[in-house]
């Protein structure tokens, strides 16, 4: 089935990390073009910090180099994998800081921060922001036609670092409740991607 | 057909926030459901689609050549040959000579100290018993609890369960032993509790299982079934 659904794109990351698998440097380098802006994005908007995003990422790909050889195609995609990766390094980072009892920034970036780094860094290729721009839209534009509640549940699942204990508490809803909502929009969600 | 239990479920495993002993019981269903392992795929890919809802930022430059620097270090270190010191050439071989000797006297104090514990266990029957306490996971009430004394030498046990209601007519609580060298759980018969929701039976699993990672139990049709169909109520490990 996995292979039946692969896009082009899912079979290129495919073929890149077996090349990763077999310790091939140019394809890594590779991989990280492709992989970087998303993944990076993703752990500046959890972790809130820049400097703190650059080193999730780098623990994230010297992950993905040593253990692209266990990545199976059966159970995601590459991106999917990476993303997931990259999450689970944040929610370790964010649980790190609320030990060393700091501030938590939670899931609103330090947008001064933020605004610093990346003016002297937004370099990409026209083509490729194009290209996830357009995914990304399309995400959004699903993610904003789900039904608010279950919008909300998704958001604090995926961005906040909450058990969904914790979410059920916040929201003030039953533990049920809130596990229904998150699958319901993540089900819906992927059919509407699929379409 | 997947439940929406079942769902949720893989909606929490796929998003890290099933406890470890939940996710281990998950992944053992997993394996024995091509469906659920489907579902747990499409969950995993609109997951990962979240993602790109992150508004777009590039690293900057100095962290690529950074990461690949460590990579390369990781990639030499594994390649590098220790440099020779030939005035030092015996120091080796007198090291493993001393750790020859030291690894003799180990091991001689490893048969004494096996014989003694030999003797321990043939007079104490709970040197060869490991511990398991069942925790509940929905739709079981927050309060049910079991406990499984297991002895892998006579591949028999005994559960306690207790606040555990009786299930509706037509169903019966079934008991497992999720074994590593198993692909699905091995069925421990069923089990029935008394009106106060109370059982204290002894068992023994239908498959040889000598390498039981945790006990569970299911809510099944009534006389049990020979492989796991329905929710999981209670799960522990050791």
């Amino acid at each position: 089935m996995a292979d039946v659904t692969a896009t082009a794109q899912q079979m290129a990351d495919r073929e890149m990390i077996a090349r990763v698998g077999d310790g091939d440097q140019s394809a890594f380098g590779a991989l990280y073009d492709r992989l970087s802006g998303p993944l990076y994005s993703l752990a500046l908007k959890m972790l809130g910090d820049p400097s703190d995003a650059q080193d999730a990422l780098q623990e994230v790909f010297v992950q993905i180099w040593s253990r692209a050889g266990t990545y199976n195609p059966e159970k995601s995609s590459v991106f999917s994998w990476a993303v997931l990766l990259t999450r689970s390094r944040a929610i370790d980072r964010l649980r790190a800081r609320d030990r060393r009892q700091r501030v938590v920034a939670g899931s609103t970036p330090d947008e001064a921060k933020v605004a610093e780094t990346t003016n002297a860094s937004m370099v990409e290729s026209a083509a490729d922001t194009a290209e996830k721009s357009d995914e990304a839209a399309r995400v959004r534009y699903v993610l904003n036609n789900l039904p608010s509640e279950q919008r909300q549940a998704i958001d604090l699942a995926f961005f906040g670092h909450l058990t969904h204990h914790e979410i059920a508490a916040q929201l003030g809803q039953p533990l049920g409740t809130v596990k229904a909502r998150i699958r319901r929009g993540l089900l819906r969600l992927r059919e509407q991607l699929r379409t | 057909m997947i439940s929406d239990e079942q769902q949720d479920q893989a909606t929490l495993y796929v998003l890290g926030l099933l406890e470890p002993h939940e996710a281990a019981a998950f992944e053992s269903e997993l394996n024995a459901n091509a469906e659920l392992r489907d579902i747990a795929r499409e969950l995993r890919e609109a997951a990962g689609s979240i993602a790109l809802t992150a508004p777009l930022r590039t690293p900057p430059a100095s962290l690529k050549q950074r990461i690949m620097g460590e990579i390369a270090k990781t990639t030499k270190d594994r390649t590098i040959v220790p440099l020779r010191r030939p005035s030092f050439d015996w120091v080796p071989w007198a090291i493993a000579a001393g750790l020859a000797v030291f690894c003799g006297l180990l091991a001689v104090d490893r048969v004494r100290l096996e014989r003694q514990l030999a003797n321990i266990r043939t007079v104490d029957p709970l040197m060869h018993t490991t511990f398991y306490t069942l925790a509940p996971s929905a739709p079981a009430p927050a309060d049910a609890k079991a406990t499984v004394a297991w002895q892998p030498g006579s591949q028999s046990g005994v559960i306690r369960i207790s606040n555990l209601p009786a299930p509706e007519p037509g169903k019966d609580y079934q008991l497992w032993a999720v074994d590593a060298e198993h692909k699905d759980p091995i069925s421990a018969g069923v089990v029935r509790v008394d009106k106060n929701g109370v059982a204290q039976i002894r068992f023994k699993p239908v498959e040889k299982a000598e390498h039981v990672k945790a006990f569970a139990i299911s809510l099944e049709r009534e006389g049990g079934v020979p492989k796991k169909e329905g929710p999981i109520l209670l799960v522990g490990t050791a």
